[in-house]
């Protein structure tokens, strides 16, 4: 009963959700194409929407808009997939094991600070101009949020649900498994939300230099031929998927930790 | 000794002799329990009556195995403790379920060391849950339970790793009065089945004079035992009757919490450095 009234009002502000993204988005265009009508500004540097919409329908034609979708996409999950693996593992071990926490931490401190497009010509010599380096850079970045979210959600786990599950008889195993990873996930999730929206981002940084194809690849090569309306259609796709994406993993943290949305 | 072969003969019996805890403070070590002696006996309901600092959740937490003592020796059964064990079940005054499993799954988890199949654990676990009123609710998740059915079913999962010992660090004290009492009369009646030896914390002095067999009263800085009151068998008393001999252990317990509070704060230093 609570339960199914409870998922109507979701339904309810759900639409009323989509009703005032919709608001929104059709504000900004009509303020938009005010301004681009106005003639105040070249519409060689600042494109009508029309503009940018017949571009994006130009270059859905040539095969160009799904093809480079498609690439970005692959090249940010698969990074995404190495960063995220290797920090959630790294993570419960340097928050478990004391002594590797100690060693680690101060490198974590130092490596943050570090933004994933100065390590693109690192990356590039390493790894060549081919998919590695772009993988490279992205795991590292999602790696690096995913670590640190994962090592504190797993050292914050609160000392009673410890000494519920001990004085309980479970075992190492079962506490770590049935206690400290559930304690943790929430954070864990957090981190992966995180690290995808950073999958993102360093995705455009690898593509921006040294790709010949993706949508970073497009952004910059419209750039050459000041083609203004095709560089609006890179941003506003990689704003859509990047949306689509935390929407997705909104929606993955709800299922996976639906006991911290009671 | 022969109390060695009294304790190997018992069950749940708990032996306290000389026990100190000491805190490692910003200016060293800071005393919460001194020397104390204290035994449950088999069976015995207990309850330690203090005010907030007195050490009593300390004790509690060294007979659970959670804080270890600086000096003494605590003994389950003859065997000094020596970490957490399912022979020694703890109730939290936080509940302490785990938010992620549901109602059943948090009794499943007290029942996996029994090494039964999942039909029998499953079954194990709606019994538990029934016999703290509470078998509609078995696929309900922490998070949707008011707190008194949260304390019942925490009751349910420790009681169903079957410790000799129960621990209740002021259970109930998050609950509002009149659940507090329900929760009287339920963990009454459970434990008539389950006998175990319990040791129950609270500050409330009403509390304890209605569900212990024997209460210990305890003081602040450093916490000890400082008066031990047999309360007589608990069938020939009820939760909801009060008589003279209520009234004057009630009387008794508040003149000693009263007159410690009174005290000169000059005269507390000396009995700190101690």
């Amino acid at each position: 009963m609570t339960i199914s009234l409870a998922q109507s009002d979701l339904a309810q502000s759900g639409l009323a959700q989509v009703g005032r993204t919709l608001l929104s988005i059709g504000g900004v265009v009509a303020v938009w194409w005010l301004i681009a009508a106005s003639g105040l500004v070249n519409p060689d540097l600042f494109p009508t929407p029309d503009a940018v919409w017949l571009a994006a329908m130009d270059l859905y034609q040539e095969g160009i808009l799904l093809s480079d979708m498609g690439t970005s996409l692959t090249r940010a999950a698969i990074g995404f997939l190495i960063g995220a693996i290797g920090g959630v593992l790294v993570g419960l071990l340097t928050a478990r094991t004391r002594v590797i926490g100690f060693a680690l931490n101060p490198l974590l401190t130092l490596l943050r600070p570090i933004p994933a497009i100065a390590l693109v010509p690192l990356a590039i010599v390493w790894f060549g101009i081919g998919e590695g380096s772009k993988y490279f850079v992205i795991a590292y970045t999602v790696f690096l949020a995913v670590w640190l979210n994962t090592h504190h959600g797993t050292s914050s786990v609160a000392n009673t649900y410890i000494r519920a599950s001990r004085s309980l008889g479970a075992s190492t195993p079962r506490e770590f498994f049935e206690v400290v990873v559930p304690a943790a996930a929430p954070h864990i999730v957090a981190g992966l939300r995180m690290g995808a929206a950073l999958a993102f981002l360093s995705l455009v940084a690898a593509e921006l230099s040294g790709a010949s194809s993706g949508i970073g690849f497009r952004i910059q090569e419209a750039r050459q031929f000041i083609q203004t309306d095709r560089m609006f259609v890179g941003l506003i796709e990689l704003g859509l998927l990047g949306a689509a994406l935390d929407l997705f993993f909104v929606s993955l943290s709800r299922r996976l930790v639906h006991w911290e949305h009671l | 000794m022969a109390a060695n072969l009294h304790d190997i003969a018992t069950s749940g019996e708990v032996v306290i002799q000389g026990a100190t805890i000491h805190y490692q403070g910003p200016n060293g070590p800071v005393q919460v329990l001194s020397a104390t002696d204290l035994t449950l006996s088999s069976g015995s309901f207990t309850a330690l009556i203090g005010p907030s600092g007195c050490g009593k959740s300390t004790l509690l937490n060294a007979i659970a195995g959670f804080v270890r003592p600086s000096g003494g020796t605590i003994r389950v059964d003859g065997r000094p403790v020596t970490g957490p064990s399912p022979e020694v079940g703890v109730v939290f005054q936080q509940y302490a379920l785990f938010p992620w499993f549901t109602a059943r799954g948090n009794i499943e988890f007290a029942l996996k060391r029994f090494g039964l199949s999942r039909a029998e654990r499953r079954e194990a676990a709606l019994e538990a849950l029934a016999e703290v009123g509470l078998h509609g609710r078995a696929e309900t998740y922490p998070g949707q339970l008011s707190g008194g059915m949260k304390q019942r079913v925490a009751l349910a999962r420790t009681l169903a790793s079957k410790p000799k010992v129960l621990l209740m660090d002021e259970p109930f004290g998050a609950l509002d009065a009149q659940t507090r009492v329900s929760m009287h009369e339920l963990l009454l009646r459970v434990m008539d089945a389950h006998r175990s030896t319990v040791l129950f914390v609270t500050h409330d002095v009403d509390e304890g004079l209605v569900l212990a067999d024997r209460a210990h009263v305890m003081s602040a800085t450093p916490g000890r035992i400082i008066d031990t009151l047999e309360l007589g068998e608990r069938r020939n008393r009820s939760v909801d009757k009060v008589d003279t001999a209520y009234i004057a252990n009630r009387n008794r317990i508040m003149g000693l919490l009263r007159h410690r509070e009174d005290e000169p704060a000059a005269a507390l230093p000396r009995r700190a450095t101690a």
